[in-house]
């Protein structure tokens, strides 16, 4: 809404010609989150989500606009690329779901450290089972190994779901949990069973369950798999990468990694 | 101030301090009863009375079979002095019992255990309308100050010390809040903690008071320091008329405390807008939609592995844009390295060979031709031509020259006579023996 009470894009070419669109679809169409934080992104959504709901629809894919207040772009159809998060991703995000939720995470004003991740993680999770999902395909493994490996995928895990918009990473060790962390609790969320739940939120396609995202997660296991000893030095370099630079580094991995689904206009996936 | 150096200096004396509870509370006691009975020293017997009271209190905590007390009282008064806690004032030594006061640093610790320091809105009005009403007089006779007694007892002083300390409770109370604040902060953690739910309404009124009197303190900063900087610039601005430094420079310093005093307020605010929010949001979101918390035991459960099927989120991952890059040009290239061509080093060149001998040879040989038969007058015409500097060795090469290509007399007297540059030889009479041109054709033959 604009000063004087009329909405502030009055036709879709408005919303297009706005300065914060091609930023904006960019991130959504990469998967990220963007939650109130993102100040002037946020606000750009609210005003335009009428107009963007049916752009976004004709693609495939819907915009979402939770009450905890964040958006994201959720493909339906095979027009717009797809992916899932790995079960490392997973088990991450879900752990910093549980550390959103504690009220000690309130003290802090919203913000954990890495050490405090991986502890929670194994204080839940358990520390054998933990390296455990980690290592999946070692069955014989130093345990000072597996640790750092664990600790690697961890470091990892934060950065990929950084660029989603899930956490931000303020300082070198501290990481700001976001509301978009919520959609990891949301098939234990509502009053229903949870089996319900989870069954309504696969036939609205936003997850899968574990068994059937074999093809999907083969991307992210290859990835594990070649990780190797030199996944230290980048995670080193990694962590010290700012937001952007994690950006730029995904989206030349998912090139590298993804059959082009869908062939984006050329032009800034601004669809006339 | 060079901090390297102090630094040095601080690590060469090897400070430490090594405080216990006991040590504390007694000090606090100290502290305590000083300031209800207005003393500025304690006896020894005080001292030790002072301990007695606190050992009783701390009774509960004793270890047993501990020593007497007036053996333990006098172990921490000589510890607390070593520690520079206590000081003894009365400069008697030994001739008498001692009378002990307690040191500013020990002043100060107890002070921030006290929380003596928290910025409350009276506390901060009345420091900052002191501080306005002593520059307001500082102004003043600044505008009246002529000499330089003048403008020290009534400036540069009042703004050093007065001001300054002014300027110093102030932040030393900002420090204050800030504790309170992390205080406050972990106040609203353990109210949720123990009363998840029922907390709602206490945490809602705790942000609400807190941000409440965080306005207010924000407010006064705003508008004190901009009339404090605006009487402080008035007074820099009359001491650099004057010409008087010190007063400037005590001006400036007195600038930048309040700066920092606003700056202060600013990023408070800042962080504390943010810290409300979140605390809004999670209140809304997170404890008001789950009562009983029966979202974080189901995700827990779910993420031990013991509830519910795994999954994975689904994401739009499309792939970047492809943008051709733009075709740099590179730049020229370099030329290639070379062997210069022409040769660094110019070639040797025949030249005619000079021989001074026979240069000096054919000198003589020309003044015998012309009639010289005497030594010295040969000499005479030789030397002329020559460097000053060559003539004492060349008389000498002249003799032997003369000698050879004449016949020199030889006479058991001969006389000396004087040449250039007082130059003395002795005189021959020669004569010349054979054409001078064909001598040397002779002696090589």
């Amino acid at each position: 809404m604009s000063s004087d009470g009329s909405p502030r894009f009055a036709r879709l070419e408005d919303v297009i010609l706005d300065e914060a669109y091609p930023e904006v679809d960019l991130a959504l169409r990469r998967g990220r989150h963007i939650d109130r934080d993102d100040v002037a992104w946020y606000t750009f959504l609210v005003d335009a989500e009428d107009h963007l709901e049916p752009l976004y629809r004709r693609f495939g894919c819907e915009l979402i606009h939770r009450s905890d207040g964040y958006f994201y772009l959720l493909p339906t159809g095979d027009a717009l690329g797809k992916r899932h998060l790995s079960s490392g991703e997973m088990l991450v995000g879900q752990a910093l779901t549980l550390l959103y939720l504690e009220p000690s995470t309130l003290e802090q004003g919203g913000t954990v450290t890495r050490e405090q991740v991986l502890g929670h993680l194994a204080g839940v999770v358990g520390a054998d089972a933990l390296v455990r999902v980690m290592n999946p395909k070692r069955r014989k493994y130093d345990e000072r190994v597996a640790q750092e490996t664990v600790r690697n995928k961890v470091a990892e895990a934060l950065r990929r779901l950084a660029t989603l918009g899930f956490v931000e990473i303020v300082e070198e060790d501290r990481i700001r949990l976001r509301s978009a962390l919520m959609r990891f609790a949301e098939p234990v969320r509502g009053t229903k069973a949870p089996e319900a739940a989870l069954a309504r939120l696969v036939a609205e396609g936003e997850l899968v369950l574990a068994e059937d995202d074999s093809a999907s997660d083969s991307e992210s296991e290859s990835e594990s798999e070649s990780e190797s000893e030199s996944e230290s030095e980048s995670e080193s370099e990694s962590e010290s990468e700012s937001e952007s630079e994690s950006e730029s580094e995904s989206e030349s991995e998912s090139e590298s990694e993804s059959e082009p689904e869908s062939v984006s206009d050329p032009e800034g996936g601004a669809p006339s | 101030m060079n901090p390297n150096r102090v630094l040095a200096s601080l690590a060469q004396r090897g400070p430490s301090l090594d405080l216990s509870t006991l040590d504390l509370c007694f000090l606090a006691a100290l502290h305590l009863r000083a300031e209800s009975a207005a003393m500025t020293s304690f006896s020894e017997e005080q001292l030790a009375d002072v301990f007695e009271q606190v050992e009783s209190v701390l009774a509960a905590a004793a270890e047993p079979g501990q020593p007497a007390k007036q053996r333990r009282s006098t172990h921490a008064i000589r510890r607390l002095r070593e520690q520079r806690m206590i000081a003894r004032v009365d400069g008697a030594g030994i001739v008498r019992a001692g009378e002990y006061a307690l040191t500013r640093l020990a002043n100060g610790i107890i002070e921030f255990f006290l929380e003596d320091d928290t910025l409350t809105r009276d506390s901060l009005t009345v420091l900052t309308r002191s501080l306005l009403v002593g520059l307001g007089e500082i102004l003043t006779a600044a505008k009246a100050a002529h000499t330089e007694e003048e403008w020290r007892m009534g400036v540069i002083s009042p703004l050093r010390v007065t001001m300054g300390d002014l300027a110093n409770g102030i932040e030393r109370r900002q420090c204050g809040f800030d504790l309170q604040q992390e205080e406050f902060q972990r106040e609203i953690a353990g109210l949720l903690h123990a009363d998840w739910f029922g907390a709602v309404a206490r945490c809602q009124e705790l942000l609400e008071s807190t941000s409440g009197t965080l306005n207010e303190l924000n407010q006064i900063l705003l508008r004190d320091t901009h009339q404090l900087q605006s009487l402080l610039q008035d007074i820099q601005e009359h001491a650099a008329e004057a010409g008087v430094a010190d007063a400037e420079g005590a001006a400036r310093t007195v600038v930048d405390q309040v700066d920092r005093i606003a700056a202060w307020g600013s990023a408070r605010q800042r962080a504390w807008s943010e810290y409300y929010q979140y605390v809004h949001r999670y209140l809304r979101d997170v404890v008001r939609l789950d009562p009983a918390r029966t979202l974080t035991h189901r995700l827990r459960e779910h993420l031990a592995g013991t509830a519910g099927k795994q999954f994975a989120l689904t994401l739009a991952s499309a792939p970047p844009i492809r943008l051709l890059r733009e075709v740099e040009i590179p730049p020229e290239e370099k030329p290639p390295v070379r062997r210069p061509r022409k040769e660094r080093e110019q070639g040797l060149a025949d030249a005619p060979a000079e021989n001074p001998q026979a240069i000096l040879e054919a000198r003589v040989r020309g003044a015998l031709a012309e009639g010289a038969r005497a030594l010295g007058v040969v000499t005479e015409r030789v030397i002329a031509e020559v460097a000053e500097e060559e003539r004492f060795v060349t008389t000498g090469r002249v003799a032997q020259a003369v000698a050879r290509l004449g016949d020199p007399e030889a006479t058991a007297e001969r006389a000396w006579v004087p040449m250039q540059d007082g130059l003395m030889i002795e005189e021959w009479t020669v004569r010349v023996v054979a054409e001078p041109e064909s001598q040397p054709e002779k002696e090589a033959s």
